[in-house]
Order: structure tokens, then sequence, then C-alpha cells
């Protein structure tokens, strides 16, 4: 009689490794910094509501203001860290933003993996026309520079966070495509999916429980790095603003609205620092996170991949 | 002094040699005080299996010792061709550059994996030569070099762009005529249209001549070959084996022959030397070894190869995970002969009979 | 005693492709014109070197590569006569596709020569060997369990095994995991791959007794792939020795390897070193390197370094006949 093991057991050899790639990060004092923030934005983002709860009924992404000045206000007993142009108050924003990246990163990350595969995995497994006609697909998209192709798509769907993450994405997926191609390319070469065949599995079934199980390290590590990639190359689009509207909480948004104000007054240069810096600092910890734990997922998962 | 380390005739010796791997699953103790010598001019063969410790020892002779792995103990004695005596895990690497590739060398399994694929045959032995022997081949370019600057060339030289030339072009001459003769040498049909062949379009069997060229183009002292012809066909494995031994007959190469192969071992080998889990167990004249095995796993290794008409039998459980090897003698959980003793303490390689020795409690090894 | 596989001048050619078009610029006639018959519950030998086709023979007779020309007849249950005539047309496979070949698969597996890269890396013991029975819909959940924790038994393993990647597993653990996958549907006909190459000289040992048994066990037919002349002696009743695409030779075992006729068998045979120092064997050495199967000499394939080559050989290619009884060769000098 055979023993069901839980999933969440000791036992269980899945869980073993990711054990096994914890403590292999703790050898790292990158791999440690880099989880730890990201662990902390992740933590803020999921507490929004309660770190900073929102004051109406309508979005909760619109920061509440305090007033309509244009000027921003220094960090206050009143606005923890101030206010940005037109009052909104910067604490809230910088929270809520958190939110709003990762909805952006995570979406954009995930929706531009499957549309890879799909369309890698297809010309990797299948190779010949199709391959020709897939990869001549992703080339014609990867002529063009990133951020202007992602700008022109926005142009024409209309200004506003979702058109940010549609643009994205169709500018974020031949990259994947192009990744999983190569590796399902090497894979399909191997033994065992041949193996496979011989056992009378169909294409689907190789595909989907042979090929692309083998091919998940490097698109993790992929995938890490890109969440960095994408939030930026968002906040840069919000602040050339054709993302989202005045007063939302992005932290590209957030630097937009300060951008009257970055040259400060006469005599003083950083007069209004808050209104710039303290989004910056939370949009570059954000990527920096994002990058070191990418980073440290290669150096562990490439000999992880190559000690099979 | 080492001078007392080495006998007369002994060309190379290993003594208690002692080498761990730091990996991530623990420490594997891949070769744990292993003890073999080397006569001049004699052909050892090593045989042993996965985990044996073989290839971690013969690279470890040259220093090369695979990463992530140490030397933790013993020495390495080599007689040099000058005479001297070195250990060869003292030199620093000026010192071992002057004996790799000049006085060992080593050929490997794959040889596809030993040639680089972007260079041609030719130049990658003419590195060898050049590296090794370049003023052997400077004194053949001085002699001819008078002879060719004459006329539009003697012109030619006094320039600053050309100076030189006519040295470079005559070392090329002199290294290319050097290396067919190699080539015939190893009997490779066409040297000529051979040195200019990228190692793809070459087979099996010739690149691995091809190593065996660059390993020999130095004539070194020791030949370090391990299991170089396991992967080729049969036919042509025959037609290696017969090369590498007249070639060693010529150069009176001495020459240790890695392999699991106990008919190319009794074929080719003048003593053998069996080692299991790190050590070296026994070793012996080949016709003893053959005719009178004492270690438990040297027969029943023996006993495992299928022959016509006899039946063979199988080694119960599997090679010992070195991580955690077993207490005392490691091959005792698979031995029948195993006593009490055996899993306590390690017996040492001691002399039995005249040039047999063993490691086994069952034959003294207190 | 009647055929389980019987093949009928199987050709199997690879195409290649050069230039900027990927135009074919020729063809490797890896398999040119093989038949062959494997008897019900006997184990028959494929040898030859590099090159010579048996691979690509072995992948061709259970459809994992689709034949350019030539009749497979297969029959599970053996019931095929040596030269089936047009009335066994029912059993040639040679042409079937989609599901009518799919579920032939559950018939006739394939054991890899390297363990370490035809098991699935990221996928455990325990799904490796189950996967067959889902893919053939024999069974599920509780009762496949049951079924793979049985087959491992049999070839050696137990349940602490299943929950495990391969990697875990030593070279001859691997194999034997390997073989447990291709018997769990039970097939009729087995293609070993050179299975015992990969693995360690001392294990080769156990792993052919397993062969025999479970052969017997399950009442099996074998087609045993190797170089290693050894081994094929070992088991095999009946040996199949190929040249350069060609079937030269055909004997039972016993008399292939005491009286080969085929000068290449003989040399051959000559090439293996024997683990006894004391007999010399006199070598057949061959003169040059074995041609390319893209381009193989004209008449006999072997001319070009034949010690006993004639005229004959250089223009007309021998048929494969029977010479003595029960003993085939390809060759002008009989």
């Amino acid at each position: 009689m055979m023993s069901k093991t839980k999933f969440w057991s000791a036992e269980n050899p899945r869980i073993k490794e990711l054990v096994f790639v914890l403590k292999k990060m703790r050898s790292s004092p990158l791999s440690i910094v880099g989880l730890s923030i990201v662990v902390f934005f992740t933590i803020l983002a999921i507490l929004a509501p309660v770190l900073a709860p929102p004051q109406t009924d309508r979005d909760p992404y619109i920061m509440p203001r305090t007033g309509y000045s244009p000027t921003p206000k220094p960090p206050s007993s009143e606005n923890i860290f101030g206010t940005t142009e037109g009052q909104y108050d910067l604490y809230y924003g910088v929270i809520w933003g958190a939110r709003a990246a990762y909805r952006i990163g995570l979406l954009v990350v995930a929706v531009s993996a499957i549309i890879g595969i799909v369309v890698g995995g297809l010309a990797g497994y299948y190779k010949g026309v199709i391959d020709e006609v897939l990869m001549r697909l992703t080339d014609i998209i990867l002529a063009f520079p990133g951020l202007i192709l992602a700008m022109a798509f926005v142009v024409a769907f209309g200004r506003g966070l979702d058109s940010i993450t549609l643009a994205l994405i169709l500018v974020w997926w031949p990259s994947y495509a192009r990744l999983i191609r190569g590796e399902f390319l090497r894979v399909t070469a191997e033994d065992f999916v041949e193996a496979a065949k011989a056992v009378g599995c169909s294409d689907l079934r190789i595909m989907l429980r042979h090929v692309l199980p083998n091919t998940i390290f490097p698109m993790i590590i992929m995938a890490s790095l890109d969440i960095g990639s994408v939030t930026l190359t968002a906040a840069a689009l919000s602040f050339l603003g054709l993302g989202a509207p005045a007063g939302y909480s992005d932290w590209g948004q957030i630097i937009s609205l300060s951008r009257n104000w970055i040259t400060g007054v006469p005599g003083n240069p950083f007069a209004y620092w808050h209104a710039y810096i303290i989004p910056g600092i939370f949009l570059f910890l954000f990527v920096i996170g994002w990058n070191l734990l990418g980073d440290a997922l290669r150096d562990i998962l490439d000999p992880m991949i190559r000690r099979r | 002094m080492l001078t007392m380390t080495l006998a007369e005739n002994e060309q190379l010796k290993v003594e208690d040699l002692i080498v761990r791997f730091y990996t991530y699953e623990g420490i594997v103790k891949a070769v744990e005080k292993a003890n073999l010598n080397l006569r001049k001019g004699e052909t050892l063969g090593v045989v042993g299996e996965t985990g044996s410790g073989k290839s971690v020892t013969a690279l470890t002779i040259m220093a090369l010792t695979p990463t992530p792995g140490k030397v933790e103990g013993g020495h390495i004695y080599f007689r040099r061709s000058t005479g001297e005596i070195v250990d060869v895990l003292t030199l620093k690497e000026e010192g071992l550059l002057k004996i790799r590739g000049k006085e060992i060398s080593m050929i490997f399994q794959e040889p596809n994996a030993a040639l680089d694929p972007l260079y041609t045959v030719g130049d990658q032995i003419a590195e060898a030569i050049l590296t090794h022997r370049l003023p052997e081949m400077l004194e053949k370019v001085g002699r001819l070099e008078g002879e060719e600057t004459k006329g539009l060339w003697a012109f030619l030289e006094k320039l600053p762009v050309f100076k030189g030339s006519i040295k470079k072009r005559l070392l090329n001459e002199v290294v290319r005529q050097e290396i067919v003769e190699l080539l015939k040498l190893m009997e490779i049909p066409d040297p000529e249209r051979v040195v200019d062949a990228y190692p793809h379009e070459l087979s099996g069997g010739m690149q691995q001549r091809i190593v065996i060229a660059i390993a020999l183009a130095c004539s070194p002292t020791l030949l370090l070959a391990d299991e170089p012809t396991t992967n080729l066909d049969v036919t042509v494995q025959a037609q290696i084996l017969d090369l590498i031994m007249r070639l060693k007959r010529k150069f009176g190469t001495s020459v240790i022959y890695i392999t699991h192969d106990m008919g190319v071992i009794a074929e080719i080998s003048d003593r053998v030397a069996v080692m299991y889990a790190g050590r070296v167990v026994e070793v012996a004249p080949t016709m003893e070894i053959f005719k009178n095995p004492l270690h438990p796993y040297t027969r029943a290794l023996l006993e495992s190869i299928p022959r016509p008409g006899l039946s063979f039998k199988a080694i119960p459980g599997t090679v010992p995970n070195l991580v955690n090897p077993p207490s005392g003698c490691r091959f005792h959980p698979r031995c029948s002969y195993a006593m009490e003793r055996c899993s306590r303490e390690t017996p040492e390689l001691r002399e039995i009979s005249k040039e047999h020795l063993v490691a086994c409690f069952l034959h003294g090894g207190a | 005693m009647k055929s389980v596989i019987v093949t009928d001048n199987l050709r199997k050619y690879f195409p290649i492709r050069g230039g900027l078009f990927s135009t074919r610029k020729g063809e490797v006639k890896a398999v040119d014109g093989v038949s062959l018959a494997i008897k019900k519950g006997e184990t028959f030998g494929l040898v030859g070197e590099s090159g010579c086709g048996k691979t690509t023979a072995g992948k061709t007779v259970i459809r994992l590569l689709k034949p350019d020309s030539g009749r497979i007849f297969f029959d599970p249950e053996g019931g095929l006569s040596d030269n089936p005539s047009d009335d066994f047309k029912q059993f040639d496979i040679a042409r079937l596709k989609g599901r009518r070949l799919k579920s032939l698969r559950r018939h006739m597996q394939i054991v890899y020569q390297n363990p370490s890269t035809s098991l699935n890396p990221r996928m455990l013991v325990k799904d490796i060997v189950a996967e067959p029975l889902f893919v053939h819909k024999i069974c599920r959940g509780k009762e496949a369990e049951k079924r793979v924790l049985d087959m491992l038994e049999r070839v050696g393993l137990s349940e602490e095994h299943l929950r495990r990647y391969p990697h875990e597993f030593s070279g001859g653990q691997k194999q034997r995991i390997a073989i447990a996958r291709a018997l769990i549907t039970h097939p009729k006909f087995v293609v070993l791959d050179e299975p015992t190459s990969s693995v360690d000289v001392s294990v080769r040992a156990s792993l052919l007794q397993l062969f025999k048994e479970l052969q017997k066990n399950m009442g099996l037919t074998y087609l045993f792939i190797s170089h290693d002349l050894s081994m094929v002696e070992a088991i095999c009743e009946r040996v199949a020795v190929m040249y350069l695409g060609k079937v030269v030779e055909v004997a039972e075992a016993e008399e292939l390897f005491e009286k080969p006729l085929h000068p290449y068998t003989q040399a051959l045979f000559s090439a293996i070193p024997i683990p006894d120092p004391k007999t010399k064997r006199k070598r057949i050495i061959l003169k040059g390197e074995p041609p390319s199967p893209a381009n193989p000499p004209t008449g006999c394939r072997f001319h070009p370094r034949c010690p006993h080559v004639m005229d004959i050989c250089r223009s007309e290619e021998p048929k494969l006949e029977e010479v003595k009884p029960k003993h085939l060769v390809a060759c002008h000098l009989y």
C-alpha cells in the first residue's frame, strides 16, 4: 500500500528543490539583498489597503489630495512624504504605486511569456516552414526599438495604463519567443523526447509534459530580470504622459507630476526633492531588487541545469 | 633532495595520493591514498570503473585536477628527461609548463573534444611543436636562411614591413615538414592534405591519430592515455592500439593506459593496476593478474565478462557513493569474502609474492 | 518457428541538405535493402560498426522512422512465415500513420543506449514508468501505481525509488528504469539499442541476466543491437552482421562466431581484444577507413578493404544467400 505524500512535506522532491535554491541564495549577500527587496515590495503591494487606506469610494489608485495648490509641500505630520503638484499625498502614491508596478510588471511578463511559449514552442518543435514564418514575424517586431514601438502602440490605442500594458506585451513577447524556440530546439533533440514518441505520446503531450518543463529555468531567469525592465519602461511611458492619468498612483506618473519642480527655486535647487526623489527611490529599489534576484537565480539554476 | 625517492628504473611514482572534490552535495573522496609506480619504458594498464578515481589520478599527474577537486596529500615523483626528480604537486606554474606537453602528454577519450574545431589539424600540431621545440625549429631555419636571402627577397628583407618575413616563411615550411613527417609516422594516408583539414572533416579514428600526434610531437617520456579507444569501432581500435604500441617502442615512451576493457589490458600492458573507489587494490604483471587474481574485486571483474562458452556472474551491489564511502575496505559491502575486520580497517597495498601487490585482509595487508 | 518481425528490402535514406535553400545534395543510404526475419521468443543480434546502419534499422523496424521503401511485417502473436506473401498485407506497418500506428506502439518498444539522456530529467521515476499506461489508456490512478511498482520490482528496484529523479541513480539503475518504462505495456517485441554500452563493465552482466529473465517471464522477442560482440555472443541466438547499410552475413550465434564466412565478419571478430594474455589472436588489420554511407563503393561495398577481393566484387553486388544450413552470406567467394 503506497502512502500519498503530502504536497508540503519534506519528502516531496519539488519542495526539496525549492529548499535547495533558497539555501543556495544564502551564500551570496547580493542575492539576499535582492530577495529581501522583492519580499519587501511584495508585502507592500499586498498590504497597500492597510498601510494607506483609500479615502473615497472612487478608484483606490487615485491619490487623495489635501488641496489644489500646485506647489508641492515637503514632508509633514499630515503627509509623511509630503505632497506633489496638486497636493496629492505622496505616501499614498508610492505605496499604491507598488501595487500598480506589480500589476503591470507581472501582467506583461506573464502574458508575453505565454505568447512566447506558444510561438516559440511551435517554431522550435515543428521546425521547417512553421519555424521560418513565426520567426520572421518575430524579427519584424524586434527590428523596432522597443520604447519607440511601444509609444507608437500607445498613441494608436489611446493613453492609459491598459494601453501601456497592451503595448508592452506586444513589444515584449518576441524575446520570449526567441528564447523558448532555442530551448525547444535543444530539448527536442534529446533522446528522451524520441523515447516519448516511441511510447506513443502525442505531440501536444510531448511539448507540455516533456519539453516545456526542461525549458523552465531559463524562462524563470529571463522573467525575473524582465519585471524590472518592464516596470522601468512603463514608468518611462507614464513619465512621458502616455500612461495613467494625473493623480494615479504610478511611480512614473508621480515623477511626471514633479516635472516642473525639478529645478527647485533660485538658490535652492533641491527645494522640492521629495516630489521626485521619493518615488524615484521606490522605482529604483524595485527594479534593482528584481535584477539582483534574477542574477541570483541565474547563478543557481544554471549549474542545476548542467548538473542534470 | 628527492634523488632517493625513485629507484633507478622508475619513471613515476604516485605515493599516497589524496584528492577530494568539494561539491554542494558534500565532499567527494575521489582518490584516497592511491599508490602507483611506473617503470621506464613499460606500459602500465590501469583498470577501473566509474568512481574508481583513475581519470582523476591521471589528470593529477599533470597537475590538472579538475575543479572543484583539491589535492590534499601525497606525492607524485617524476623523473625528468634531464634526470632530475621532481614532485609534480610541489611545482609552480612555470615548472609545470615545462613538463606538460613536453615530458608528460595526455590523450583522452573523445578526440573531437580534444581538438579545436576552429583550427586546422596542422595548426594544432604546430602549436605543440612551436611551444616546446622552438629552438630546434629555429636552428633548422637558420641553416636554410642563408640560402634564401637572395635576389628580390634580399632587397625586401631590408624594408621594415618585410623584415623577418623570410624567417617566418621558413619557419612555417620547417614546421610543416615536421608535421607531415609526424603524420606519416601516425600512418595517416595523404598527410599533405590532412595538414590543412579541419577536425570535423576527419573520422573518429583519424582524429584520434591526430591527438596522438600532438601528444607525441615532443617525444614525451610519459604518455597518459585515458580510454583513448573506448569510443572507437573495434576495427579502428585494433589499428590504434597497434600504432600506440609501435610508437611506444620507437620513442621509448612509458605509458599509463587507463581503460575498463580487460581485453585491451591483456593485449598491451606489461603490468596492471586495479583501482576501486579511489584506491589501488591490486598491482601485478599482466599474465599474473589474469592467471591468479587475488583481490576479490579483480576476481569478480574478470568473472563478470561474458566469454564464449563460459557463464558470467554479475557483481552484486553498486559502486559506492564517494561522499559517504563505506568504512574500512571500500569493497567490503559487495565482497563475498568480507570479514568482520574489513568494515573496520582499511587494508594497505602490500607485496604478497614477487611483483604482486594486493590490498586485502585475505592476503595479509595488515 | 514463426516470426514476429519480417522486413522485406527495407530502405531508409537521410537527405544531405546544403546550400542556400537547403537543397537536397545527396543521400546517406543508412539502411539499403535489409531483409530480416526475427522469430518469436528469440534474441536476434544485429552487429556492425558505426555508420553501418544498425541503429537506424532498429528504429525503422519499430516505426520511429519512416522507411523510404520496403515492407515491415509485424505480428505480435508471432505467426509470420519467413517469406510473407501478399496474404500478410494487413501486417505491413511500413506505411501506417496516425492512430493505427500509435495503437501499435504498446506492442513494440525500445530501450536506448544512454539512460542519462533517454529519461526526462524533470520527471519522477513513477511518472516516467507510468506514462505509457496513460498514453494508451490502459489504466490510471491506483491501478497504474500498482502496475508501476510491480514493474519496478521486476527490474530490481523498489518502492523507495518511485519519487526520485533520474539523476539520483547510478547508470545501471537508470537503465533498469528505462527497461521498466519499455515493458510496462507488456510489448511483444523490444529493440535493445546498445543497452549496455553506457554502463559499467561489472554491471553489464547483471543487465544481461535481467534481459534473459524478463524474456522468459514475459515472452519477449528482442532485437539486440550492439557493437560489443562479447555481449552479443552471450545472449543472442541468431546474429546478423551489417556493413554500410547492408546485411552481409546471418547465422546462429555459435556458428557465426566459430566459423565466420564473410571477410568483414572475420576481420571484425579478429579485432576484438581477448581478456586473456596467453592467446595471441591473429589479427586481420583492415586497410583504410570505413567509407561514407553517402557515397558507397560500387559492387560489393566491402571490396576496397577486402583482403580477398576479386574482379567481380567491384562491379556486381553479391546477394545474401544460404550457403550452409541456416547460414547466409553476401559474398562472391561463395
